[in-house]
């Protein structure tokens, strides 16, 4: 049978952002896979070199929409690293409270998306009706929806008072019982298993092959979380379970995502119990050396890397990052191989892809 | 020493004798940073091999021209491993006009950091399979991070308006008659 090149995007594959990706197909099924990148590459790499160290917390910020908190928290850890700067225990905890309720958000969003995708708008909305939940606390507790401007060099600016606190256990509360729901729904509903299950298998060793990171990786069996392989802030105290899954199908992508959801709630009780009194932020800030350093966290989507290079003075000689999309891209090539045509959206979204991420 | 640390300076010695400095960092938590910087980067392939005996990921590649190394004018590019959490650098000096060892051969996921860095700063690739820019368009010379260009041109009109502008003019040309 002879094949054919199908363009699929660059527009609105499964979500918004721009990807292009010429598809070969024999019949409906396809068998090669071409990415063409590069659609909304920004240069923020190169801006970072012309802006100082306080305007590149803004501006890292702005990087990605679905993971803004995990950039300027890295960044700032990176920062600190250099200049040796030990932030009090309470702007840890505080740390950790807001980038775990961004990634309740994020991952509450791809779960949304996998529904539709299947074709299951009723329970799209209903997910994204509990994912506001989460953007109500964010907008009650930052002041936005989106970009929570929580971090600072050396503290947060932000803090929880009792009624803060309280406000936010009330609203996490308010998740248990959709989560619950959710579950059942994709563990049991026909319609979800028949297009999940099995689909856009990615192997366990393609997965370390190909440097695979975050849920996409740990669906795929991949014990690797960075928050317990490498600890940061105080995750090294905190109590919960890495999620892992041994199919690596589109369905095992969305429980683990659906399950950290859970895992998240509970980081976040943990901390609200634990968290003790103390400054937000150090009192004055050092000047920054010359200097290099690495600063990992676990966004959403996996392994966010940072490495930062200083020589003494207010602007970064280089600040490099690479966020998790960036590698998961590859395992795309090996997830579309033998699926049929109607799977490649679904594929696409079970990565849970961030283009403006990606391209920078 | 951990064991990340005596796996690294033992395959070091193997890989790279006398010829790298090696560095560790612990921090509070317990998590090592390792920092190696190769004299020769004709030694990249050789310590990037043993490297993969230790089930080591590739996490990504920074690539930079410090003031020193604007002086001299070669590159350096700084290879980051993960091994098992803990963070290994390895970092090299290229002159200008010479090559570096692709490590795709070894990491898969090799390759679009690797282009990306060669259609950035010019370095050039040895071994690496696809010749492809990866973000910048074709119609921009090599190395826009080193080049006196508009951020507006270099980005490829990634703003809304320099975007529209394009299409207009696109427009234009394609009136069937």
């Amino acid at each position: 049978m002879s094949t054919y090149k199908i363009p699929v995007g660059p527009l609105h594959v499964a979500l918004e952002e721009p990807m292009y990706f010429k598809v070969e197909v024999q019949g409906e099924t396809v068998v090669g896979l071409d990415i063409t990148a590069g659609h909304v590459h920004r240069g923020i790499e190169y801006l970072v070199a012309k802006r100082n160290i306080h305007q590149n917390i803004v501006l890292t910020e702005r990087i990605c929409s679905l993971c803004s908190n995990s950039h300027p928290f890295s960044y700032c850890m990176a920062l600190e690293r250099i200049a040796n700067i030990t932030v009090p225990e309470r702007v840890e905890y505080l740390r950790v409270i807001a980038d775990e309720i961004k990634r309740i958000a994020s991952h509450l969003f791809n779960v949304a998306i996998a529904a539709h995708l299947v074709g299951f708008d009723s329970l799209f909305m209903h997910v994204m009706e509990t994912r506001e939940i989460m953007q109500d606390t964010k907008e009650a507790i930052f002041g936005n929806r989106m970009d929570l401007g929580a971090n600072c060099i050396g503290g947060v600016r932000f803090d929880l008072d009792a009624e803060g606190k309280s406000y936010l256990a009330a609203q996490l509360a308010k998740l248990t019982e959709p989560l619950a729901e959710f579950r059942k729904i994709y563990e049991t509903n026909g319609s979800v298993l028949r297009r999940t299950k099995g689909v856009g298998v990615l192997p366990r060793q393609d997965a370390i092959a190909l440097g695979l990171v975050g849920p996409v990786a740990r669906a795929s069996g991949v014990d690797y979380d960075v928050r317990r392989k490498a600890p940061y802030v105080v995750y090294d105290k905190l109590d919960f379970d890495v999620q892992t899954l041994p199919d690596g199908d589109v369905w095992s992508r969305t429980m683990i995502r659906l399950r950290e959801v859970s895992e998240s709630v509970k980081i976040i009780e943990h901390c609200l119990r634990d968290i003790p009194q103390g400054p937000i932020s150090i009192d004055k800030i050092p000047d920054i050396p010359a200097g290099e350093s690495i600063a990992k966290s676990e966004a959403p989507r996996g392994e966010l890397i940072y490495y930062l290079r200083t020589d003494g003075s207010d602007k970064p000689a280089r600040l490099k990052w690479r966020v998790p999309s960036y590698n998961n891209w590859k395992g795309l090539q090996v997830m579309m191989a033998g699926c049929k045509l109607a799977d490649i959206a679904l594929i696409v979204g079970s990565i849970d892809p961030c283009v403006s991420c990606t391209e920078r | 020493m951990t064991d990340m640390q005596t796996i690294v300076a033992k395959g070091l010695k193997a890989a790279a004798p006398d010829r790298h400095q090696l560095d560790f960092r612990v921090d509070v938590k317990g998590v090592t940073t390792g920092w190696c910087v190769l004299d020769d980067k004709e030694d990249l392939l050789a310590v990037a091999r043993f490297l993969t005996e230790h089930a080591a990921r590739l996490s990504t590649i920074t690539a930079y021209s410090t003031e020193k190394a604007k002086r001299t004018g070669n590159f350096e590019i700084a290879y980051h491993f993960d091994l098992d959490g803990d963070t290994l650098t390895v970092t090299v000096h290229v002159p200008p006009e010479s090559e570096v060892d692709s490590l795709t051969p070894l990491f898969g996921n090799a390759d679009w950091p690797e282009r990306e860095m060669a259609e950035l700063y010019g370095i050039k690739l040895r071994g690496h399979p696809i010749q492809q820019r990866l973000f910048i368009d074709e119609s921009l010379g090599e190395a826009v991070f080193d080049q006196y260009i508009p951020y507006s041109t270099m980005v490829n009109a990634a703003t809304t308006k320099g975007l529209w502008e394009k299409v207009i003019a696109k427009g234009k040309e394609e009136v069937t008659p």
